[in-house]
């Protein structure tokens, strides 16, 4: 939700797709998107030969700054994600138009963390 | 205070951010609510064992978290019922339910105390993620401090959402005033509120990783990162994707 509202903060158009993997996608009105998406995929999945690979990518084409920013918030959101459902947050917003379309559009309704936030007769 | 040293990249690393790990490896090394310093140095330690530990690889691949039987590597001094809780947060933490936190609270870990041991895992998490994300090793754990818990609570909790009690999304008043800017209490900001110095942990540790609770607001780019709003929600999306969060 948060990648769709601050592209339309910024009046730029982007491609959700880039979350769910596509590079292309996740280039599309992002600077570095593709070497980005791939670096936080590689950390998210802890596969210790692609965060190599990805790492070297992204500092080749973005250099250091933006490496060391790039792991900062993907080392955060792997908190973050665990605080939600080690804690079984349900999600704050389940009314918003908005936020039901990118539900649908990324296919999130079948991850299994979605009963905290679903009712029993949806997903 | 433990010095996180990051000269061995050969690039700089923004001072605000081994600023905020080394002021945390103080908290973490001192009582807290509901742990001593020896005991939240063990649960830090246990949450890095997990990476390592066989039984969660076996659990992950099984259909249910409770289709395998096993023992979790544990070197530490911890009970076998926290070490699982620390590793299914880690390793399996999509599969954890109320049933699980009920049935931990009614045998011994209480809610509080697995809320402080939440906050201890997953802020050394991201710690630690950090450094392998950008291939360094771990910082050592630090010392344990003496000393006992306060077994402090906040006055006023409420049971609206989750597997916990939390302070109300009104209720960041006197003590913790600090926990949330009134008017924005996010779920996630709230979720570790019955212990506020396990969210007050993450928090600052998220202001230096990510953005403060303040700078959140911007939804351009903060003046003191190298990457836009867009940028940094693209990986964070694609992290919670991989790690299929719903939240």
């Amino acid at each position: 939700m948060m990648l769709r509202t601050s592209a339309m903060t910024t009046d730029t158009e982007v491609d959700l797709q880039g979350v769910v993997g596509n590079k292309t996608s996740a280039a599309t009105g992002i600077a570095y998107g593709a070497e980005l998406m791939s670096f936080a995929e590689s950390i998210a999945l802890r596969d210790e030969h692609s965060i190599v690979e990805s790492r070297d990518g992204l500092l080749a084409a973005a250099g250091p700054a933006v490496l060391v920013d790039a792991a900062g918030v993907a080392a955060n959101f792997q908190r973050m994600v665990r605080i939600a459902d080690s804690i079984g947050l349900p999600f704050d917003y389940m009314d918003s138009t908005m936020v039901q379309e990118i539900q649908q559009e990324l296919g999130l309704k079948r991850f299994a963390s979605s009963r905290h936030s679903l009712h029993p007769d949806e997903g | 205070m433990t010095a996180f040293d990051f000269s061995a990249l050969g690039f700089a690393v923004r001072r605000d951010i081994p600023e905020a790990y080394s002021a945390y490896w103080e908290v973490l090394a001192a009582p807290g609510n509901w742990w001593t310093g020896p005991e939240r140095v063990a649960i830090a330690d246990a949450s890095r064992e997990a990476l390592s530990c066989e039984f969660c690889v076996l659990r992950k691949q099984s259909l249910s978290a409770y289709g395998v039987n096993g023992i979790h590597k544990n070197s530490g001094p911890l009970s076998g019922r926290v070490v699982d809780a620390v590793h299914r947060i880690i390793t399996d933490q999509n599969r954890i339910t109320q049933t699980f936190v009920d049935d931990n609270a009614a045998n011994g870990l209480s809610k509080a105390a697995y809320v402080e041991l939440v906050g201890i895992v997953v802020t050394v998490f991201s710690i630690d993620e950090f450094n392998r994300a950008l291939g360094i090793s771990l910082q050592p754990l630090p010392e344990p401090k003496p000393g006992e818990p306060s077994f402090e609570l906040p006055d006023a909790l409420v049971e609206d959402m989750g597997f916990v009690p939390t302070i109300p999304a009104h209720g960041a008043t006197g003590k913790n005033a600090d926990s949330w800017v009134p008017g924005s209490a996010a779920n996630v900001v709230r979720a570790l509120s019955l212990v506020p110095d396990a969210a007050r942990g993450w928090q600052q540790i998220a202001g230096a990783q990510y953005l403060s609770l303040q700078g959140m607001q911007n939804l351009v780019q903060d003046d003191n990162r190298s990457i836009n709003r867009m940028q940094m929600e693209l990986i964070a999306g694609r992290v919670s994707a991989v790690n299929e969060c719903f939240y």
